[in-house]
């Protein structure tokens, strides 16, 4: 991100980040950023951007909803297929 | 009982193998449609619409998909619905987020907010994290918010985010990079001022 690489490295970028790179040049990232407090910087808060965002947000299907749903869902089922025999 | 055979006895009229093929799914739809619409109301709403869509539709199944992946295409359809008119700018191109040149002594990018994060959470608190981040996603247009969502929230990889999306695997990496620089933005902009209130307390 500082010098004539950049746009070179910076395709890979997601792929670095996400450790999915393969390790001859992911180690010429990892020294490129290295030298470079901003990359360094960067790197890490793109990485937390992720982090924080899987950490951070935890979504629960309530219950209550789940159990409306069912009866919803059957109701449409009978209209399609009609009732299951007694 | 496997998926092949659920989706079999579903086709044939059997709600309960259905119900078992939904209840795998429901939480992360209703995970998936919160995140995309910012709004617990339209996740119910789009939970829904997918899972009677589904049961419309479940003779068409082919099984050329996951029957997982078929339900978040149908998700994604329906929150499409809801956010349609939303007016989001895209976010800028990729080299605007990028941090100063040091090395040819060109001017720092103006409005990059580049600071040492630490651990966030020691300066933030949880609920305040939680509303940046709903902020920040809600504030990224529909179709990167979307690419953002599905990779690394959804945990897809970048073929079925392709798909999933409408895209060739090179547009979509590039979608998801300039998502993830976005977000990074507006989460250290909003940082930024957390962490100096904290300072000055």
């Amino acid at each position: 991100m500082a010098n004539d690489k950049c746009p070179e490295y910076l395709e890979q970028l997601n792929e670095y980040l996400d450790g999915e790179l393969d390790t001859g040049l992911c180690a010429e990232i990892d020294a490129f950023v290295g030298e470079c407090t901003n990359c360094r910087v960067m790197v890490d808060s793109l990485r937390q951007t992720v982090r924080l965002c899987r950490d951070g947000t935890e979504i629960s299907l309530p219950a209550s909803v789940t159990n409306r749903l069912t009866e919803l869902l059957r109701r449409r089922w009978e209209a399609k297929f009609g009732s299951p025999p007694q | 009982m496997t998926e092949t055979t659920l989706i079999a006895r579903a086709q044939a009229g059997d709600f309960d193998a259905f119900l078992e093929l939904v209840r795998e799914h429901q939480q992360s739809i209703y995970a998936l449609a919160k995140r995309l619409t910012g709004s617990a109301e339209d996740a119910e709403d789009v939970l829904q619409e997918t899972l009677l869509k589904a049961i419309d539709k479940i003779d068409t199944f082919r099984a050329e998909s996951t029957f997982g992946t078929w339900l978040h295409a149908i998700a994604l359809n329906e929150a499409r619905r809801i956010y349609s008119s939303q007016q989001r700018t895209d976010p800028k191109p990729i080299e605007e987020y990028l941090p100063p040149r040091l090395s040819s002594g060109a001017p720092p990018n103006s409005g990059v907010a580049l600071f040492d994060w630490g651990d966030p959470a020691a300066y933030v608190e949880r609920v305040e994290l939680a509303d940046i981040i709903d902020a920040a996603l809600i504030e990224l247009a529909p179709p990167y918010r979307e690419a953002f969502v599905l990779r690394y929230l959804e945990e897809l990889p970048v073929k079925e985010v392709a798909a999933l999306i409408g895209e060739s695997e090179a547009a979509t990496k590039s979608r998801i990079l300039r998502a993830r620089l976005a977000m990074r933005d507006h989460i250290a902009t909003k940082l930024e001022v957390s962490y100096g209130k904290r300072q000055v307390s």
